[in-house]
Parts: structure tokens; sequence; C-alpha cells
């Protein structure tokens, strides 16, 4: 299948919207990733970003796990969300180090909102090789003690997706 | 020995625990159930899955090796073990290869099985399971009552007073929050430190050599990123043969075991991370010898997700550890006995054959059938007690006899009625120790239906 064609459609946008809440995810949507920088900076000032090239090495697989473990809140950008359970690809190229998505406190996620697919099974057929890729739906959960659910098992506590 | 009968009186003794363990897992079947119906090709989703998963046993020796080679192609080391003993050596030779102390684990049925953290244990070294849940077993030193739920028979009271007596929280803190907050902490100070990280697998995919683990937690990805080793374990029945069958898997996993569209993180592991190692330990343990039996090799279809113990009537009345072995409920009872005939003997009988449990397995294994199967198989082994025994053969050779079926209807409905309540409900008759007859009928049904037959078209 043209992997062009599946990352398209608009009409998957409230779906998608609606599994992240479902799932325990904050979501916000708005017109441009500019205006969504913007907003980060803004409200979000202690964010770390990996679109340096600096930064990125900074926190690259030679970094120690204790400058890791004090990360509070990064913002990584996903590769595609899936519209029927709000995941959303992630792969080596989208992080300096595996650790990272599930080492910092709170995670804020950019998604384009023309890369939604309807399921699982057009998902995989736009995951690409590589040494280690992760669906991730939600901040990190459990519902080990007496069936309730709490957010932040081992991850992080929350996850913010940016639509844009 | 004590059997599954026996320990479920014991669970049944608290009747408001037992009520309440009956009543949460009945609201996860629930949630399931829903989460199911939201998929409008659901049917033909477990169709697909079952039929992959044939293809597979039907092929295994083939998916092995091209999933063998393109492991070693991507720079894991992969090992075979064929039974448990060599399961946990290679485990522990990989662990002091990198003189690793500290080994953190995340959610495996297998290293379950093969008791590895107790041959971990006896040799020095120390061994954290990073699942919430098992954590909290593991504190207790208890095996896991349920596969997807391992902590499902405890109060959150209990497991206040066990993070006040390991983890130093106040004493009487209860809260979930509060308590999975403490455990948090802790564990993230264990994945920092530990030299090797295990997980188990949840499926392998034979055309690029990764595993695919799903949590909710995120430990097997915090112990995996953060050690130098990582090690993941597989059955040899784990394996898919394509990267696009796993939407088929991932679509039914979480919905059928928990009723979320998906576990908060479903991993792929390919490759190793940047001067890290990556290990595949591939082991047999009997399954083998079970894919060899046409009656037994469905089972290996099994996926674990746990739905057959939250619908089992009996499961949910009668608790996890009640059945002696460690994955309980439905498929435990058809997987046990292949293991060890005498041990888990009383576990096919564990079950009322109402087939909730085949209705809501996601790969289609026909576990009533198999329970039966089971049964006739361990009757003609002669593994009835010799009144059960007695008793059965009376009854069979009274009803393959009309006549001596219909002279015993009458006896029966005289004697019932006439007879001393203490008779009735004597020792022996153990069905009665709980139960009240219903009131005896005038006649029976075949004269009543003589009588009627005719009269309103009946």
């Amino acid at each position: 299948m043209n992997r062009d064609n599946l990352l398209t459609a608009k009409d998957l946008i409230p779906e998608f919207i609606e599994s992240l809440a479902h799932v325990g995810a904050e979501v916000i949507k708005l017109n441009g990733k500019d205006s969504v920088l913007a907003y980060i900076s803004e409200n979000y000032p202690e964010c770390i970003t990996f679109e340096n090239k600096e930064i990125w090495e900074e926190y690259s697989f030679s970094c120690s796990k204790e400058k890791l473990e004090k990360l509070g809140t990064i913002q990584l950008e996903g590769r595609f969300g899936v519209a029927e359970n709000g995941a959303i690809w992630l792969d080596d190229n989208c992080f300096p180090n595996r650790l990272l998505p599930f080492i910092a406190q709170k995670v804020i996620m950019l998604l384009d909102s023309g890369k939604i697919v309807k399921d699982m099974g057009e998902a995989y057929d736009c995951v690409n090789e590589c040494g280690y890729g992760v669906f991730i739906s939600g901040p990190s959960k459990t519902a080990d003690i007496e069936q309730s659910l709490v957010f932040g098992a081992h991850g992080p506590e929350s996850l913010l997706v940016f639509l844009y | 020995m004590k059997g599954h009968s026996y320990k479920a009186g014991i669970f049944l003794k608290d009747e408001s625990r037992a009520d309440w363990h009956d009543k949460t897992l009945w609201m996860v079947r629930q949630k399931r159930d829903k989460a199911a119906r939201s998929v409008a090709d659901w049917e033909d989703l477990r169709e697909r899955a079952s039929s992959i998963k044939e293809q597979v046993l039907s092929n295994l020796d083939f998916y092995l090796s091209e999933f063998e080679q393109r492991a070693v192609e991507n720079g894991v080391k992969v090992h075979r073990a064929s039974d448990a003993q060599e399961f946990n050596e290679i485990v522990y030779k990989i662990v002091t290869d990198n003189n690793a102390k500290l080994v953190v684990k995340s959610k495996s049925m297998l290293t379950e099985e093969c008791g590895l953290n107790t041959f971990l244990e006896q040799r020095g070294l120390e061994v954290v399971d990073t699942d919430l849940g098992e954590r909290i077993i593991q504190f207790r030193k208890e095996p896991p009552s349920h596969i997807v739920l391992p902590a499902i028979h405890l109060k959150k009271e209990e497991i206040g007073e066990l993070f006040h007596e390991k983890l130093n929280t106040p004493k009487g803190m209860s809260d979930p929050v509060l308590l999975t907050s403490a455990a948090r902490t802790h564990l993230r100070e264990k994945f920092l430190s530990a030299g090797v990280a295990i997980t188990g697998v949840n499926f392998a995919v034979a055309e690029t050599g990764s595993v695919v683990v799903c949590t909710n937690e995120g430990n097997a990805d915090m112990g995996v990123h953060a050690a130098p080793v990582q090690i993941h374990c597989m059955g040899i029945e784990k394996l898919v043969p394509q990267t696009r069958d796993l939407a088929v898997f991932t679509r039914l996993l979480a919905r059928n075991a928990t009723g979320q569209p998906i576990t908060a993180y479903t991993s792929h592991y390919r490759k190793p991370k940047p001067r890290g190692e990556m290990h595949i330990v591939i082991v047999d343990n009997g399954r083998s010898d079970r894919l060899k039996s046409d009656i037994h090799r469905s089972s290996l279809k099994c996926i674990r997700c746990g739905a057959c113990m939250n619908t089992c009537p009996v499961y949910r009345r009668s608790g996890g550890h009640s059945y002696g072995y460690l994955i309980p409920g439905p498929i435990g009872s058809i997987l046990a006995p292949s293991y060890n005939i005498k041990k888990h003997t009383d576990l096919p009988f564990a079950s009322s054959l109402c087939m909730s449990c085949s209705n809501v397995c996601p790969v289609k294994i026909d576990i009533h059938d198999q329970l039966y199967k089971w049964r006739q198989e361990l009757s003609e082994k002669g593994a009835f007690s010799p009144v059960k025994g007695l008793v059965l053969k009376i009854a069979g050779f009274i009803l393959s006899k009309s006549a001596l079926y219909d002279f015993s209807g009458k006896v029966a409905r005289v004697a019932l009625k006439w007879l001393p309540r203490r008779m009735v409900y004597s020792k022996i008759n153990v069905w009665g120790w709980e139960r009240e007859l219903p009131a005896v009928p005038q006649e029976s049904f075949k004269k009543w239906y003589s009588k009627n037959s005719g009269k309103n078209n009946l």
C-alpha cells in the first residue's frame, strides 16, 4: 500500500482525539507547527527539546542515567498516530536515547494531524524497519492495586499531545 | 494431596472477599465485551488470529530458523534451551559474564514456569520483578493468582501493610495512588542500577527477527533501555510470520485482556542499543511434545490474555491460588496436566464446561473441549478415586438399560420422599453439602410425556 495515501484522512482526527482522551492523554489542536512551538515555549519553558544537534548529542546513549532521571518535561515528535486506539509510533529517529520517552516525568508529543491512520492494520503498513520502535498510547499506567487506575506507574505521569 | 476443590473451599470461607473477587473479575469481563463490540470485524479478527497461529504451529521449524537467522543478522545473540534447567543456566551465564549483581525483570510467565528467580537468587543474585503487581507478590513470596492481574487476590489495605513493612510507607496508608508512587520511587532506583534487564515476549516476528513486548506500566522499556544488557525470553510458540500479523494480535490482546484499545506501550525490539547487548532465549520446555499431540496442540495458540479466567465462574469463585499451577483458570487447567499429569489430575474437573472460556478466547482455542478430553484421558488412566469410579460404573450400567432406569427412578422418587433427611444429606452426598434437592415430582418426565403427547400438538 502507498504510505502517502494512507496518511491523509482528515476525518480520522475526531476519532483519534477521542481515543487519546480515552487512554488518559491530554490533547491540544493548533494550526501549524510554529504555533505549537510558541505555545510550548510560553507554557512549558522548562521543556527540553532535542531538535538542535547539540542537545541531541548531549542526551544520546553516552548520557548518564542519573542525568536522564532528573528530566522533567520533554518534547518528542511522533511519526504517525492511530485513530482506533490513540497510539503514536516513535522509532530510533525520534529520540537520541531509547530511555527518554519512559524516564521523563512528562512527555509532550507533537504530531502532524495529516499523519493519522485508521487502525493497526494500516499502522503496520507504515512502520519502518528500525532498531527499536514503540507505539505509545497515553501515559504509563497501572491498575494492579484493587483495579484502581493510576497514571505514572514507572514512565511519564502525563502525556500531552499537540496536533497541528 | 489437597486439590483444587479443597483450596477453593478455603478461599470461599471469606465470603466478602470471594464476592469482591468474583465481581471485580466480572467487571473486567464486561469491559472486554464493550471493547470487543467496538470493533466491527471482531469475529473475523479472532478467526485470523487462530489461523495465523495454526499456520505457525504447522511450520514452526521454518519460522524458528527464519527468526533466528534474522535476529543474528540484527546483531542479537540467540540461544536455544530445551528445558527449564538449560534456560536458567543460559540466563545465569549471561548475567555472570557481564558481572551483574542486580537483574530487573518485566512480566514473563515463562520465567515463572522455569523457576528462574529462585535459580538466580540461590546463586547470590538479586532479582527484582518490576511490574507493580508482580513486585507485590514477590514481596509476599507468593505466586501470581492471575496471569494479567497478578495481585488481584489482594486488598489495598494488605498492600499498604506490606509496603509499610518493605518500603517504609506510613502505617495505614492504603491509597492506590500513594502506594503506586512509593513503588515508582523504589523501582526507579532498581532500574538505574541493574546490570541486566529480562523481559518476556508477547510476539516474535519471523521475517524481521524482532520481539514485541506489551506493557501498561512501561517497566519493560525502563529496564531494557537503562541496563547495558537485555535478555528477552520466549517459548517457541510465540512466533508470527510477518510484521503485519501483529496488527491482528495488537487489536485483540489488550481489548480482550482488560478492555483497553491497546496497551500503553507496544515495544518492538530489533537491534541492541549502541554499546548494548541483546540476547533472545528460545525455550521449548515440553512445548514440542504438546505440538506432537493432535489433541492438545491447540493450547499452544494461547496469547496469555487471561480472558478465560475473568469469565470463568469457577475461577472467579475459587481464586487463582486454588489451582496450584502458575497459570490458573481454564487455560491453566489444560496446560498443567501436560506438564505433570499426576500432580494436576483434578484441574480438568475444575470447570462447569459452560464454554464461556472458548467463547471469549481471542485465538479460538477449544478450551472446554480440551477440558473434556483431559477428563476422558484421565479416567482411562484410572485417575479417579475408587468410589467415584464405582459410582460412575453403576450409573453407566443403569443408564444403558431402559427398564432398569425406569425402575430406579421410581425407587428414587419414593425413597427421597420417605427417607429421613440425615440419610439423604449424609456425608457421602458431596453434592448436597451446599445444595438442596428440588421437590420430588409425582411422576417421571417420560410418563408425563406419554400422557400428554398428542394434546396441544405436543
